[in-house]
């Protein structure tokens, strides 16, 4: 179903669940997939991501369609994996690197990884990146998502973003090369 | 002297590695987020009739007295004796007007279940008669109205 189909369903309450039903296996996979990239762990995805449709729920009937129905669900996920991460800190007392290195232990442990020297290294390389530096990192190099995209989805310039990725990216690559054995 | 990384030389994947969410996962996801959703506000009334502008628990639990007021009123009829006899509380509860039942009803914190009701009729059989007066197809619309707990999407 086409996205202005499933918002002018959404606007009728006969229609409105079988659309948001729609709306869910559309986006769930896209939405599940960007907030594991930082969360790491599946529960605490599982729980955001359900989380970020409930919110679109209730916020959809104001949607005001000055942008992508998909780049607004993008932002209301990216400001709930921020908030969450920054909730970790607090709740702990965790100062920036200890919850890098926790989803660090994450991916370490992840089966999936297993093997893979380079792999690991890359991705503890993205996790010791400063929480919104890696949501442009991930953005840009896993989803290959625009600049201008971007820039509503995070609400920062273009200019900012491009800055921001090209930082992240020396950072990476310091990274995996201090720490990779020849 | 190391050999340095270049991201653009790596091979890019299309996700980091982390492994796959649970079997059936996606499957299942859609209705857990539907599960979560609030509850639907009660559509607009487009008859005037009273039930229309009482809130939906309000309607459950006079559809539920009257469910059970019913089966103490039949049980009551066929000549058995009264389980508690009518006393002085029953006539008080009795005079208790609607509207302060409502009222009570509405209020934050006040929970009546059906146990509570059950109670509440064996303890005054007639109770139920002397508050409530709606026919038996405006029970039956108050309880069509209500929404299913167990309700399914497509």
């Amino acid at each position: 179903m086409e996205d202005h189909e499933i918002l002018t369903k959404f606007q009728d309450p006969a229609s409105r669940n079988l659309a948001f039903n729609q709306l869910v296996r559309k986006y769930q996979s896209k939405v599940y997939w960007h907030v594991r990239k930082m969360v790491v762990d599946h529960d605490d995805a599982d729980d955001l991501t359900q989380d970020v449709f409930v919110k679109v729920w209730k916020h959809l009937e104001n949607f005001r369609q000055d942008a992508q129905l998909f780049t607004w669900i993008y932002r209301i996920a990216t400001n709930e994996c921020l908030n969450f991460l920054s909730s970790k800190r607090r709740k702990f007392l965790l100062p920036l690197n200890d919850v890098g290195a926790e989803l660090a232990a994450k991916i370490e442990a992840d089966p999936a990884i297993a093997g893979d020297a380079i792999e690991l290294k890359l991705q503890q390389a993205i996790l010791r990146l400063p929480d919104k530096q890696r949501l442009v990192f991930n953005l840009r190099y896993y989803d290959e998502m625009p600049y201008e995209q971007m820039a509503e989805v995070t609400g920062t310039s273009v200019g900012a973003l491009k800055a921001s990725y090209h930082h992240a990216v020396k950072k990476v690559e310091e990274y995996v090369t201090r720490n990779t054995e020849d | 002297m190391k050999t340095a990384f270049k991201l653009d030389a790596h091979p890019r994947r299309p996700r980091p590695l982390l492994s796959e969410p649970p079997a059936g996962y996606f499957d299942k996801l859609p209705t857990k987020i539907m599960a979560r959703l609030p509850q639907a506000e009660a559509p607009q009334a487009t008859s005037r009739h009273w039930l229309s502008f009482l809130s939906p628990a309000v309607r459950t639990s006079l559809a539920s007295v009257a469910v059970l007021g019913s089966f103490v009123a039949s049980f009551y009829l066929s000549g058995s004796a009264p389980l508690v006899p009518a006393t002085a509380p029953t006539a008080a509860l009795d005079a208790v007007p609607r509207t302060e039942l409502v009222g009570y009803l509405l209020t934050s914190g006040a929970r009546v279940e059906n146990s509570d009701l059950a109670l509440l009729t064996a303890n005054h059989p007639g109770i139920a008669k002397g508050f409530l007066q709606v026919s038996e197809d405006e029970l039956n619309d108050a309880l069509d109205a209500q929404p299913s707990e167990d309700a399914t999407y497509l």
